[in-house]
């Protein structure tokens, strides 16, 4: 594996492949800073890692069809928690090259309806993760 | 999609459609070509974006005629409204997922085949 442009990572909401209908997709793990600068800390800020979280950003196009995206992520999933699965690398399954990132989201907001005349109907959602965020490589 | 489009255009009583540049002209004549494709504007092959020109051709041998022809082809409403013509089957029967006449950036003299013509540029964006 090399570097690699991306095309086509696979994206799903609670198991169901959304991918045809994402153009980005970001998932971002962090830690907290914990202060524990002390006398002893010659001058200098010291911090240690603290609690873990993460959250998933996705630019969905939205569709009203009958299966269509607007309908798995839409209002009525707002206050709940979903999968998203996501796997890097431009792959379709979990390999070395490819990890494939689970994490349960809190859908904190959606926006159902987007977009200025003559424009593509898209929308982005930022949702924090709740509990472990997990990779699979197999 | 080009034959989608010609079909579309075809509804327009009394106007020809051309799929591909032709040799020779008939005016009135709309010829639809491709200018440029985007791919890759979602995973998994999930939307690419094509742009297409339609450039309605009328002879102008008289022409204050011609331009009359025209203002009906340009105009947005109408039996003879282009934008109107495309717009109506916005899914090109199942060729895409939609469409939109974006504008008609140019109006003005045409030459082909050592004759002048006038004719009008349509920008079509085609969502598939």
């Amino acid at each position: 594996m090399a570097k690699y442009v991306v095309t086509g990572n696979t994206v799903s909401f609670n198991g169901t492949d959304i991918s045809a209908s994402v153009a980005r997709a970001e998932l971002v793990i962090s830690s907290a800073e914990v202060d524990v600068t002390d006398f002893a800390s010659g001058g200098w800020t010291e911090v240690v890692g603290g609690l873990k979280s993460g959250s998933v950003s996705l630019d969905l196009h939205a569709d009203f069809g009958a299966s269509g995206l607007s309908t798995l992520i839409g209002e009525a999933q707002v206050g709940t928690l979903g999968t998203v699965t996501i796997i890097a690398g431009n792959g379709t399954a979990a390999s070395s090259t490819t990890p494939e990132y689970t994490a349960v989201c809190l859908v904190s907001s959606v926006t159902p309806v987007a977009g200025a005349v003559g424009d593509l109907s898209t929308f982005s959602v930022t949702w924090p993760t709740s509990g472990e965020i997990t990779k699979a490589t197999a | 999609m080009r034959t989608a489009l010609a079909t579309s255009l075809r509804t327009i009583s009394g106007l020809r459609a051309s799929e591909e540049i032709p040799d020779q002209v008939s005016p009135p004549i709309a010829v639809v070509s491709l200018n440029n494709i985007d791919y890759h504007q979602a995973f998994a092959g999930g939307l690419t974006i094509y742009r297409f020109t339609v450039r309605v051709i009328v002879g102008r041998a008289a022409e204050r005629q011609a331009q009359r022809y025209l203002d009906a082809y340009v105009f947005p409403t109408g039996a003879s409204s282009v934008k109107s013509a495309i717009e109506s089957n916005r899914t090109l029967g199942g060729a895409c997922q939609d469409l939109i006449v974006e504008s008609m950036p140019n109006i003005g003299s045409i030459t082909v085949n050592e004759n002048e013509y006038l004719a009008a540029e349509f920008s079509v964006t085609i969502y598939a």
